[in-house]
């Protein structure tokens, strides 16, 4: 095991680096790049040469890359172009704001639809499982950001009951009450978003495992139905779940920049689309490699997940893993 | 996302000049505005503001104005920086204009004066030439460290924004001056290297502490605190700057050692800046109140906003939108420019049902005009542009005798064997243009012309077609910094891109001269004269279709309240906070 987790971690590291590569080239492939944004008006060209030295832009794209894969290893985000600020500045409150709200949701919904689902899979076609379902079709059809501006206009322009965005109220800066005030209704869109997969993937799961032919099995015996779908059949039946959670573990910080913005969350979601428009570069790059990062150590966690709930799954022995 | 869209303005010599504007009602609206910037007064907003303006004065009859509150602006970009020297974004300068005294100001007509808020005692002294301005400040202006403000900081600022190397996106505003010389601590000369009729405009500007900036190397200046961080942000407004919560808000509080508290004893005790993330959360935050004043709303909202019986302020603001027809052969397969006829041209101004548009799309936000100068400033030629009323005949006409004609039966008309047919363009995700450009395609066919619209990113749209002058025909419009008439950067053949902003590569010998003649003389009588002959001449040679003026709603929420004299002007730079030194709020916290 130990093998297997040094390996996957230095394959990790050299997905990460190809990530990086890969986006730093879109990134600057796209048109309209800073010189062209944050250069402005009125500014000469000869000027906004200077600038562009100033910032290292005049150079070849390459010669950039490295410059700043050698200040990332240091530790060293870069700054802002606009107006040189340190790039963690501005990005680790949005990465702690967008990690109250997404873990609040996801684990809700983990919470909700895991039982659920394997309730309903116990009771198929039942009322539970038709509400199941339908609600699972509306969190995957619905527009998040209309939800959200549905959700506003009741909860909070006609009855009042809850603030419209933002996540504190101004002056209330870490009060908790005033926080989970503010965290219900995108709570509550990023939840039923979430939901709709999870319980589709645990009722299913748990369908496939109890036609198989060993519950089947233990069925013939006269084991009792409770004890055959909590002992028999669950641990089975979890597995391509967790599997599932740790490949979702990265949606703790992406993926949700339309609520943010519906919101007014302060999050990373949005800055990233803010700072696509501005072509902040060092911003996005961060932005980017934080995300791939989650994604690979997810990926991880998900195998590892794996062989220890499934004990055929046999990691690092020479055979497929 | 719309620091980025501030824009692309050229450099070029002296106009305060303009600059493209993003999206009007889309995702980039309102960027107008930037450091040095200024305007024009509009007539026609009479009626609806002043309506407004009762309601919130009538409001409060017995009370009174209240000291104390909170202003709540919500707006949808954070600020970038707010140091004088490099503001080029719209929320930038919206939050510096509650920080800063400027040299002079506008009066509610458009006019430059010496208010008793001004860094200036008065206008400044103008020598018998023309070339030079003698500036007197006032002997009590102070920096909110108590340093006297001097004339030190007027000419570090004004050198420093003509050094390239500081990198000032404002400087165009003064590359008309020589040389600025520190008479004494109260005084300043500035020297002129020709006669720049419009310069007083450009005086419309905040100055920067030369105490606190002098000792930074010019190359630095843009990456020093000041602007960045309030505890080093010395400013010399009304208000203070105190808080930046970056991509959250920003916080200004009155400052109690204010200069000119006597003459100018601000209301409201706190203004509060917000972020949202875009124009439609800022519609629902000014619903639920969270916010008291949104400088632009989609036009899509206004009746869901004034349902809710919100003040909505329509009057169309200093931007001007227009057709731009592309006279370069590159453009066109190195075949001559289908636009290249006056007649047709003519013809294609004929076509088009402006009041349509004025009613369908702008509802209210716009109106026509036929010249560069908008409607009601001191330029506007009212009755000698010429005017293009909805006339398919007299287009069809048009079109015949500059020799389009339908030969091969098609449905579109030709001439020597080619076929009119153009691709218009504009920036996508800009609601009004892209429904503009429909009409416009409409339009055309009923005349024989086919045209195709494409939408394109905006960054990339001014990158790779309008400043290089890559397009067929391009709706865009001009925001002006200026009330003053100038507009030679826009349409003078020395202005052609990439380094101009004559991106249609119109070239007119005539008016040419007439630019430079409008102001190199600053006798206002011949000026008026000049800009009359520049209208009619622009007017009937057309280089581009001018297609109205417009602006974005503004709302204010039900605490503010004013007098009616204290009413936002739209058509001036910042003037959605128009008056805000005497405004008050109801409910003061």
């Amino acid at each position: 095991m130990g093998e297997y987790i040094i390996r996957r971690t230095l394959q990790s590291v050299l997905v990460l680096f190809l990530i990086t590569v890969f986006t730093f080239g879109l990134i600057h492939a796209a048109p309209g790049g800073p010189t062209q944004i944050f250069l402005s008006p009125g500014l000469s060209i000869e000027a906004g040469q200077i600038r562009a030295e100033q910032l290292g832009l005049d150079r070849p794209i390459p010669i950039q890359y490295f410059n700043w894969l050698g200040n990332i290893v240091t530790g060293d985000l870069g700054t802002t172009f606009k107006n040189n600020i340190p790039v963690g500045e501005i990005l680790w409150p949005t990465v702690k704001n967008t990690i109250i709200l997404m873990s609040v949701a996801w684990i809700l919904s983990l919470i909700i639809a895991i039982p659920w689902g394997i309730y309903n899979s116990t009771k198929e076609y039942g009322v539970s499982d038709q509400t199941a379902s339908f609600i699972s079709y509306v969190g995957f059809a619905m527009p998040t950001f209309w939800f959200g501006i549905i959700l506003q206009s009741f909860f909070s322009l006609k009855l009042d009951w809850l603030p419209l965005s933002d996540m504190y109220t101004m002056g209330k800066e870490g009060n908790m009450m005033d926080l989970i005030q503010h965290l219900v209704l995108p709570v509550s869109v990023l939840t039923l978003g979430f939901l709709a997969g999870y319980l589709k993937y645990s009722r299913a799961s748990m369908l496939e495992v109890l036609e198989q032919d060993y519950i089947r099995t233990a069925r013939a015996k006269g084991v009792k139905e409770n004890k055959v779908v909590f002992r028999h059949a669950l641990r089975n039946a979890l597995i391509p779940v967790i599997t599932l959670i740790g490949l979702d573990l990265s949606i703790l910080v992406g993926g949700a920049a339309l609520t943010e913005a519906v919101f007014n969350w302060p999050g990373m979601g949005r800055l990233f689309v803010e700072m696509a428009n501005s072509r902040e570069y060092s911003v996005l790059m961060a932005i980017t490699l934080l995300s791939a990062v989650f994604v690979v150590i997810g990926n991880l966690v998900a195998d590892i997940l794996y062989a220890v709930v499934d004990p055929r799954v046999q990691l690092g022995k020479g055979g497929k893993a | 996302m719309a620091a980025s869209s501030l824009k692309w303005k050229t450099m070029i010599a002296g106009l305060s000049v303009m600059s493209v504007i993003a999206a009007g009602c889309g995702n980039n609206a309102g960027s107008n505005n930037t450091g040095a910037g200024t305007n024009t007064p509009v007539t026609n907003d009479g009626a609806a503001n002043n309506a407004a303006a009762a309601n919130n004065a009538g409001a409060v009859e017995t009370a009174g104005p209240k000291k104390g509150g909170t202003l709540t602006v919500g707006t949808f970009t954070d600020i970038v920086m707010v140091n004088p020297l490099y503001i080029a974004d719209t929320s930038s300068g919206d939050v510096a204009y509650f920080m800063f005294a400027n040299l002079l100001d506008y009066n509610k007509d458009g006019d430059v004066v010496a208010e008793p808020w001004s860094l200036l005692e008065s206008l400044p002294e103008i020598s018998a030439d023309n070339l030079t301005y003698t500036l007197k400040l006032k002997a009590n202006a102070k920096w909110n460290d108590g340093q006297p403000v001097t004339a030190e900081d007027i000419a570090f600022y004004i050198n420093t924004i003509k050094d390239p190397v500081a990198a000032s996106p404002g400087i165009s505003t003064f590359d008309k001056v020589d040389k600025v010389e520190v008479v004494d601590a109260q005084t300043a000369k500035i020297t002129m290297k020709s006669v720049f009729a419009p310069f007083l405009n450009n005086l419309v500007t905040a100055v920067v502490p030369s105490h606190i900036l002098k000792d930074v190397p010019v190359k630095e200046l843009q990456n020093h605190a000041y602007g960045k961080d309030p505890a080093v942000t010395v400013s010399n407004g009304p208000w203070k700057w105190t808080e930046w919560k970056q991509k959250q808000y920003n916080i200004l509080d009155k400052d109690a050692n204010y200069w000119a508290k006597d003459t100018n004893d601000v209301n409201i005790e706190k203004v509060i800046h917000k972020v949202y993330a875009d124009q439609n959360t800022n519609v629902q935050a000014i619903i639920k109140g969270d916010i008291d004043l949104v400088g632009a709303i989609p036009v899509t909202s206004v009746e869901a906003v004034k349902s809710k019986g919100l003040n909505v302020l329509l009057a169309p603001g200093p931007l001007y939108e227009f057709m731009s027809f592309n006279f370069n052969k590159m453009n066109f397969g190195g075949k001559e420019s289908p636009f290249t006829g006056e007649k047709t041209r003519q013809a294609i101004a004929y076509s088009l049902n402006r009041q349509g548009m004025l009613d369908n799309i702008l509802k209210g936000t716009g109106q026509a005009l036929n010249a560069p100068f908008l409607p009601g400033t001191w330029a506007d030629p009212g009755a000698d542009a010429v005017a293009y009323d909805y006339n398919v005949e007299k287009a069809k006409q048009l079109l015949a005798e500059d020799g389009w004609k339908d030969t091969n039966g098609n449905g579109t008309v030709d001439k020597n064997k080619v076929e009119f047919e153009f691709e218009l363009q504009y920036n996508a995700g800009n609601s009004r243009r892209e429904q503009v450009s429909t009409v416009i395609q409409d339009n055309l066919k009923d005349i024989g012309i086919k045209v195709s619209t494409k939408g394109i990113d905006f960054s990339s749209w001014i990158e790779q077609n309008i400043t290089p002058g890559k397009y067929q025909a391009a709706l865009q419009a001009w925001s002006l910094n200026s009330p003053d008439p100038d507009s030679e950067s826009v349409f003078s053949a020395k202005y052609f891109p990439p380094n101009g902003q004559n991106s249609g590569w119109y070239n007119n010998p005539t008016l040419d001269k007439l630019w430079i003649e409008g102001y190199s003389t600053t006798d206002q009588a011949k000026r008026k004269e000049i800009y009359k002959q520049v209208a009619q001449q622009i007017s009937t040679n057309l280089p581009y279709v001018f297609l109205y003026q417009y602006g974005t709603p503004e709302v204010i929420g039900p605490r503010v309240k004013f007098a009616a004299e204290d009413t936002p002007v739209a058509a001036l730079p910042y003037g959605a906070f128009f008056g805000v030194n005497k405004w008050w709020v109801e409910d003061a916290k």
